[in-house]
């Protein structure tokens, strides 16, 4: 694979083209005539597609529209383009089956297949939602640290430090993001798994210099920093930066892809091409460990939509048939914390995931952005049904995935927010309301009643109390 | 040519965002004796409107509203000298200054927002992303706009909204502007504690918002 330093001098020596003339004059015209030229075409009955045939023209779409089209640098105004030699080079050379974690939590991240029985990686935690106390980070990162299906957590934003707001790129915000891993490692010793990976290092920084100080207390080698690309085929110094500092440290990186449903790619088929074309950009360019893309509608703000989950299954297939690099998957609610909806919308988005070859981060609540809207039970849930589904055909997903959007698809535009985490937890004992367990059991009785889900734990929920 | 024929061709090539195609029938249509003014009400804005609707309606997306909006704005670069000319200078709805604020590089809403408010008429000037609160101010007062809309995704960066509010009391001109704040972490709650003039969940309330602001004049 050609080194960093070589996609580096790209961004200074590639062609120059103005931001729009990229978006307008090369993107969109290059993705619209690949989607036509592989017929690429959106089938809403199918949220979970299961034909191979689509998902390698879905790859060959890819590939084509990523060497004709390369990834734009905003601080040079350049492009940086790959031959499909490098392209090719990468796939063939790039990372496979990373350890992530120390001693005792620590574990190889398998590569996956569609309809694949290996267990998916389960990535838990309140994936960056925005959290106001110091006491909630702790009992929430504790409690997400004792699902037992957790292999990596996402830990959340702290908004505020000694009563301040925090603000990017000011000392708060390196305050707030090195504060952000202390507690999070304390929060995981509490539970017992102080070297349980963090992969979202460190999303209360905003800005590369916010990642790099928090790095120094306590992000480690098998942790990953969580690196994107810029909506949609672009790329900023900061994030290069970040990338730079990575591969000096030694860190491993998650490298985000959130691909605008509705964006510039257009509408679901133009999704699932990008998110596949995104696959060796993210070895190439954010060296990445892991793929980890988020298809988040552009009105909505949210993975739950059926146009979503069919381009994420679809571009999942794509790639895991085709790389080596893994796929994590992370998803946005609409609803919030103790509502059903909630437990449908992730276990759809998860289940199309898992059958098309995908791993998953379970994932945030309220879109991610209302703040204390997030909650340990609802990774836990997204988990059990991830295990439950490896190796579950996608003809059978698809009927599930159908069933579970009919009870939630019309309550999208106005979902139920549900409970702030302080509502439906005991903030000092860190257990869940009887009330939230009740509901917990009541949707898991369903989804075996109605879909024959074959749950394989006895699970431990969040604060101590057992169930079968 | 009949003059519905002439309407419903310009309001077609907006819709396809085919900016030398709506040229060429604005010629035509001057060619037909149609004049600058109602080329523009008659046949452009009703297409720039269908845009924005069938982008609410999902049945197009961010590219085909930006290429509505080009075109619009091609065609008007030869279109306002013209107006200037026959005395029938058009009335602007109004004039928005927008960004993604300070430390924030999240676009899409912000770009989505930019494109409603055009397909409603407004003059916008998008700063971009990471846009400094008191280039916010600059700009507006460059540009003598009505509106300061502001968008920021995180709750490390909706601080810089109400910095904004606070650079245009310092210089003395928070009367002149109504202040739209929106974008993920943003809500209703956040807007009243900061003093701004409204918040939107959606471009649509961006829009309804915007309009509403300049009605009061
Ligand atoms: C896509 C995305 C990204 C992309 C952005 C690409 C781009 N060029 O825009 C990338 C991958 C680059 C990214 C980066 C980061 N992100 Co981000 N991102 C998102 C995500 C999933 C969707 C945002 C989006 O585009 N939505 C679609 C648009 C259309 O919606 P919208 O912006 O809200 O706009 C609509 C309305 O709000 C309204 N509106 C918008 N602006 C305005 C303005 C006015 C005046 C009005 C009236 C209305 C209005 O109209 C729009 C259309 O309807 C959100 C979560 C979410 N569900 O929102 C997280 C989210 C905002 N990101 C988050 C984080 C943490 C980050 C990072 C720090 C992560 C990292 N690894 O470093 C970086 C920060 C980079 C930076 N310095 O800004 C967090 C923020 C948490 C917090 N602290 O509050 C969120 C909430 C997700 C999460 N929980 O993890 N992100």
């Amino acid at each position: 694979m050609i080194s960093f330093a070589t996609v580096v001098e790209r961004a200074f020596t590639g062609p120059i083209c103005t931001e729009r003339d990229f978006e307008l004059g090369i993107f969109v015209p290059n993705l619209r005539k690949v989607v036509e030229k592989y017929s690429i075409k959106y089938d809403p009955q199918h949220p979970v597609p299961a034909d191979d045939d689509l998902a390698d023209r879905v790859w060959a779409a890819a590939m084509e529209f990523l060497l004709e089209t390369g990834v734009y640098c905003l601080d040079t105004e350049r492009r940086i383009l790959f031959t499909q030699e490098e392209i090719e080079g990468a796939l063939e050379t790039g990372p496979r089956g990373h350890v992530f974690g120390e001693g005792k939590d620590a574990k190889a991240m398998p590569r996956r297949f569609p309809e694949d029985k290996t267990p998916p990686w389960c990535s838990v935690g309140p994936t960056s939602s925005p959290v106001s106390s110091e006491l909630y980070y702790v009992n929430l990162v504790k409690a997400h640290a004792e699902n037992p299906l957790g292999d990596s957590i996402t830990i959340p934003c702290l908004t505020h430090v000694d009563g301040q707001q925090i603000v990017g790129g000011s000392p708060l915000g390196v305050e707030g993001a090195i504060r952000a891993v202390l507690l999070t490692r304390e929060g995981m010793r509490r539970a017992g798994r102080p070297g349980m990976p963090i992969v979202n290092g460190v999303t209360t920084a905003t800005r590369a210099q916010e990642h790099i100080a928090a790095h120094h207390f306590g992000i480690r080698q098998t942790d990953a920093l969580e690196i994107g690309t810029v909506h949609e085929m672009k790329i900023d110094f900061d994030s290069m930066n970040k990338v730079a500092y990575s591969l000096a440290a030694g860190s491993l990186i998650f490298a985000e892809n959130g691909v605008i449903l509705g964006g510039l790619a257009g509408g679901p088929a133009g999704v699932a091409v990008v998110i596949a074309a995104y696959n060796p950009v993210d070895l190439l360019l954010l060296r990445g460990a892991v793929q980890h893309p988020f298809p988040t509608h552009f009105d909505l703000g949210v993975t739950s939509t059926r146009d979503s989950i069919w381009a994420r299954s679809l571009a999942n297939q794509a790639v895991t048939r085709n790389s080596t690099l893994p796929v994590v998957n992370v998803g946005y609610s609409a609803a919030g914390p103790m509502t059903k909806m909630l437990l449908y919308e992730h276990s759809a988005w998860v289940i199309g995931s898992v059958v098309s070859g995908g791993s998953v981060e379970v994932g945030a609540s309220a879109r991610g952005t209302a703040l204390d809207y997030t909650s340990p039970m609802d990774p836990l849930f997204g988990s059990e049904v991830a295990h439950a589904v490896a190796g579950m055909s996608r003809k059978e997903a698809n009927g599930i995935v159908n069933a579970l959007l009919e009870k939630y698809e019309d309550k999208l535009r106005d979902p139920p927010i549900g409970q702030k985490y302080q509502e439906c937890y005991n903030v000092v004992s860190g257990k869940p309301n009887q009330e939230f367990i009740e509901l917990y059991r009541e949707v898991r009785r369903e989804m075996v009643a109605q879909f024959g889900l074959p749950f394989k734990f006895t699970v431990l929920i969040p604060g101590g109390e057992f169930y079968s | 040519m009949s003059d519905e024929s002439i309407y419903e061709r310009l309001g077609a090539t907006i819709i396809a965002g085919d900016k030398d195609k709506l040229l060429q029938a604005v010629e035509d249509a001057l060619r037909e004796g149609v004049t600058p003014s109602d080329i523009i009400e008659k046949g452009m804005s009703p297409g720039m409107k269908e845009v924005g609707e069938r982008f609410t309606r999902y049945e197009i997306y961010l590219p085909e509203m930006m290429m509505a909006a080009e075109a619009w704005e091609y065609a008007m670069k030869f279109l306002e000298p013209k107006l200037l000319e026959a005395g029938t200078e058009r009335k602007k709805v109004g004039r928005v200054v927008l960004g993604t604020v300070k430390g924030d590089v999240h676009s899409i809403g912000k770009t989505i927002v930019g494109a409603m408010l055009k397909m409603s008429g407004f003059e916008v000037f998008d700063l971009g992303v990471d846009v400094a609160a008191s280039a916010f101010v600059t700009k507006a007062e460059e540009v003598e706009a009505n509106i300061i809309a502001a968008s920021a995704l995180m709750s490390t960066t909706i601080p810089q909204q109400k910095s904004i509010i606070e650079h245009l009391e310092a210089r003395g001109v928070r009367s002149k502007y109504c202040v739209l704040v929106g974008g993920g972490s943003t809500n209703q709650e956040w807007a009243d504690s900061i003093g701004a003039d409204g918040y939107g969940r959606t471009a649509g309330d961006a829009t309804a918002l915007a309009l509403k602001a300049v009605s009061k004049g």
